[in-house]
C-alpha cells in the first residue's frame, strides 16, 4: 500500500503551471540595472562633484602631536633617571653606614679583649684591698 | 518535475552577462516548480506567486553565484522551500483553505482518480511545514533523500523520519476519510 500511496502522491503533487503572465510581471519588477551589475562588469556612476575646498594642512597638528609625544617620553625618561640615582645614593649610604658600624664593632671588640687579658693576667700586682680566694 | 534538465549552461552565462531574454527563459523553465512549491506550502495562489516572484528576484541578484543548471535547480528549490517555511512561521496563512479547483497541472498525464488526488493534496496541508516541504521535494520534485537533506539543512535520517511519519499520517487520514478501505500491508 505504501508504494500505491507514493504513486498517488506523485500524481497528486504534479507541478502546476504558474499563473498567466507570471514571467512578464517578474520581468517588469527587475531592477533597472542589468544583472551584470551584480556580477563583475564595473559601472561608472557620475556623482556630483562637491565644491572644491581649501586643502587642510595636517602638518601643524602632526608636529604638535609629535612634540607632545616626545615631551611625555622625555619626562618619563628623566623621572626614571632621578629615581634610579636616588636609589643608588641610598644604597651607597647604607653600605657606608654598614662599614662604619662593622669597624666600630671591631674596635670595641679589640678593646674588650685587651681589658679582659689585662684583668686575668697572673703577673698583675694585686690591687689594694683585693683578697685572695681562700679556697 | 525536473525542470529543463537539458537547458544549456550558455543560457545561464548569457543571463549573468545581463541578457534579460536569457533570464526570462530561465524563469519560464523553472517557474512551474517554484510556484508549485509555494502553492502547496502556503496554500494560496496569490501568496505562492508573491513567493515565486521573490525567489526569482533573489536569483537575479545572485546569478553570479550560480554555477550550472543543476546548481540553479537546487538553489531555487532551496530558497523557495525555506522561504515558504519562513513565511508560514511569520504570516497568518491558514492551512485549511482548499487549493483552487482550476489548478492547471503541468504534466497532464491521465490521473486515475482526480478526487483522490485533490484530497491527498488537501491532506498534505495538515502536515507541519518542514514535513510538507520534505514531502514536496520527494514526491513533487522527485529528489533523493540526500538532496532533500541538503536543501532543507536537515540530516538524512530526519528526512527519512519525516517521510515515514507523513506517509503513515496520510494513510490514516485517507482511511478515516474512507478514501481507502484497507489496513496497510507491510
Amino acid at each position: 500500500m505504501t508504494d500505491e500511496l507514493e504513486n498517488q502522491l506523485r500524481r497528486a503533487l504534479r507541478p502546476v503551471e504558474a499563473p498567466e503572465g507570471f514571467t512578464e510581471r517578474l520581468m517588469s519588477r527587475l531592477p533597472v540595472a542589468p544583472a551584470a551589475l551584480y556580477t563583475s562588469a564595473p559601472v561608472v556612476v557620475a556623482l556630483p562633484v562637491p565644491a572644491r575646498r581649501k586643502p587642510r594642512n595636517f602638518a601643524l597638528p602632526a608636529a604638535l602631536a609629535a612634540s607632545l609625544v616626545a615631551a611625555v617620553m622625555l619626562g618619563q625618561h628623566m623621572a626614571y633617571e632621578i629615581e634610579t640615582g636616588r636609589q643608588q645614593r641610598e644604597l651607597a649610604e647604607g653600605r657606608a653606614a654598614s662599614r662604619e658600624l662593622m669597624e666600630a664593632l671591631r674596635v670595641t671588640s679589640q678593646k674588650l679583649d685587651m681589658a679582659y687579658q689585662a684583668v686575668n693576667s697572673p703577673s698583675r700586682p694585686a690591687a689594694p684591698g683585693e683578697e685572695e680566694n681562700p679556697s | 518535475m525536473n525542470p529543463a534538465p537539458s537547458m544549456p549552461d550558455s543560457l545561464l552565462t548569457q543571463a549573468r552577462a545581463g541578457d534579460t531574454d536569457a533570464f526570462a527563459a530561465l524563469v519560464r523553465a523553472h517557474q512551474g516548480s517554484v510556484f508549485s512549491i509555494g502553492l502547496r506550502m502556503l496554500n494560496r495562489r496569490d501568496a505562492a506567486e508573491d513567493l515565486a516572484q521573490d525567489v526569482f528576484l533573489q536569483l537575479y541578484r545572485r546569478l553570479a553565484d550560480i554555477e550550472s543548471q543543476e546548481h540553479l535547480g537546487f538553489w531555487l528549490r532551496r530558497v523557495a522551500s525555506n522561504l515558504a517555511i519562513d513565511w508560514l512561521r511569520r504570516l497568518p496563512y491558514t492551512s485549511t483553505q482548499p487549493l483552487d479547483d482550476d489548478m492547471q497541472v503541468a504534466s497532464p498525464e491521465n490521473p486515475q482518480d482526480p478526487l483522490m488526488d485533490r484530497e491527498l493534496a488537501r491532506l498534505m496541508n495538515e502536515l507541519s511545514p518542514p514535513a510538507r516541504a520534505v514531502m514536496l521535494l520527494r514526491y513533487q520534485e522527485d529528489r533523493d533523500l540526500a538532496e532533500i537533506g541538503a536543501t532543507l539543512d536537515m540530516p538524512v535520517n530526519t528526512v527519512k523520519s519525516h517521510i515515514k511519519r507523513s506517509l503513515t499520517a496520510l494513510r490514516a487520514r485517507m482511511i478515516g476519510a474512507r478514501l481507502v478501505d484497507c489496513e496497510p500491508r507491510e
